[in-house]
């Protein structure tokens, strides 16, 4: 029985020991130590907010589905990479480029993704969460069309494991960023997509309805503009197309929507409505201000 | 002595059965992915933990768009929903749409959004054995 004590002591202490942090977590958290500057909110606050922000890839298929032609001159060009130094430049750019690697990916361009492949990797190596992003079955994937669905659901798998990683880290500040890049992205390609088609109200309801997301990104900034002088002008430089989106007038009506079960799955009737007034100029006004924004993120 | 042992015997004893009723959320909720319907793009994976029933509510978030049509699946160890109902709730807390019809409990809502904004994604436990499941969220045009 002497003998079965220590050992006893022996496997508590062990078992004990397993919340204790492991040294990569403990060199991740003192690496970003001098980056991270706390929120003024909770970060599980900041977590319901962000799981909020829709993927850029919706809009990506609506372009695709209305018939839009792929233009590669509207992404940001993936050799852009070596002028990204800073987290905040690399998180910011990552989004962008997640954004144009989806928009790559549903207009089955497999050329260009491989080489936003390569670009977010190394963005994403630079932020330390690299592993998360499986460049190998990515690569793979991306050289056959017929790989599709599951090229975007492994993308698509990969981000969110991303932004869920930072969050539970303590580092919500780097996924603000990449969720406000990707959104930036697929709004400026959305409005140079409406700059050539100016008749398309879908388009102009598409980037009027954009008004609700935009609300959320200015929360999210505000939590981080008073400790981080980035953070802070970038909220300023989004101030002014909020000003913008301000003009933009969403109507909701709701009413009681009806259903119906189809092959085991309950098919919603939505009776409720939106109307979106934004006018042609409101369109140019949003377009210029996210091109300036963008500018700045991408040079 | 023996007391002693007898008694870290019992701490190891149920803290082995607490863990092997842990609920494996995650496991169950990429087990979703794939029963998404055809033609659906994934979105997101929720985790559905009720801590054994410690919880009445699981809830997330997310922006749904006038036009886009979403699936919200239901997935869970045993039965296909175990009791797990999933309800849409509007910015305004609405009542839009919900799994549970006439006791009914279907692991699979289509919801073709007509009108932009903050919907809440509610998950309950009604009659749970496990408190525990797995969503996932895709969309179509």
């Amino acid at each position: 029985m002497k003998k079965l004590f220590p050992a006893l002591f022996t496997i508590i202490l062990m078992a004990c020991g397993s919340e204790k942090k492991s040294d990569e977590q403990a060199f991740m958290e003192e690496l970003d130590s001098a980056q991270n500057t706390g929120p003024t909110i909770s970060e599980a606050v900041i977590g319901d907010i962000l799981q909020q922000i829709p993927s850029p890839l919706e809009i990506a298929v609506l372009l695709k589905e209305s018939g839009k032609k792929y233009n590669a001159s509207l992404l940001n060009s993936p050799d852009n990479l070596p002028k990204y130094n800073s987290n905040y430049k690399k998180a910011l750019n990552l989004g962008i480029y997640g954004a144009d690697l989806g928009y790559t990916n549903i207009y089955e361009q497999n050329q260009d993704g491989i080489k936003y492949i390569s670009s977010i990797k190394s963005l994403a190596d630079g932020l330390n969460i690299g592993q998360f992003f499986d460049i190998e079955t990515i690569g793979r994937l991306a050289t056959n069309s017929k790989n599709l669905d599951s090229l975007l659901l492994i993308t698509t798998q990969n981000f969110n494991s991303i932004n869920h990683y930072l969050q539970t880290q303590g580092r919500a500040n780097l996924s603000v960023l990449l969720l406000t890049g990707g959104w930036i992205e697929a709004v400026h390609i959305m409005c140079s997509v409406a700059a050539q088609d100016p008749n398309n109200k879908v388009l102009q309801e598409k980037i009027g309805e954009q008004k609700v997301i935009l609300e959320n990104i200015m929360l999210l900034l505000s939590f981080y503009k008073d400790k981080d002088q980035n953070m802070a002008t970038l909220y300023d430089d989004m101030q002014e197309l909020k000003k913008i989106f301000d003009r933009v007038n969403i109507t909701y009506t709701y009413k009681e929507s009806t259903f119906e079960v189809v092959n085991g799955v309950m098919v919603i009737k939505d009776n409720s409505t939106t109307t979106i007034d934004i006018t042609p100029q409101d369109v140019v006004d949003i377009r210029n201000s996210t091109v300036n924004i963008r500018n700045k993120i991408i040079s | 002595m023996k007391r002693l042992a007898f008694f870290v015997f019992i701490f190891f004893a149920l803290s082995s059965t607490n863990s092997t009723a842990q609920c494996n959320s995650e496991a169950l909720s990429n087990q979703c992915i794939p029963k998404l319907a055809s033609g659906f793009n994934f979105l997101k994976s929720y985790k559905i933990d009720g801590e054994g029933g410690a919880k009445d509510k699981v809830e997330y978030s997310y922006v749904f768009t006038k036009g886009t049509q979403y699936m919200i699946n239901i997935c869970a160890p045993n039965q296909p929903t175990d009791g797990i109902v999933v309800t849409l709730y509007d910015s305004n807390r609405n009542k839009v749409a919900t799994s549970k019809v006439n006791g009914q409990y279907i692991s699979a809502i289509a919801y073709p959004c007509n009108a932009t904004g903050i919907y809440y994604i509610q998950y309950t436990f009604d009659g749970s054995s496990t408190y525990c499941g797995g969503s996932a969220l895709g969309f179509k045009r």
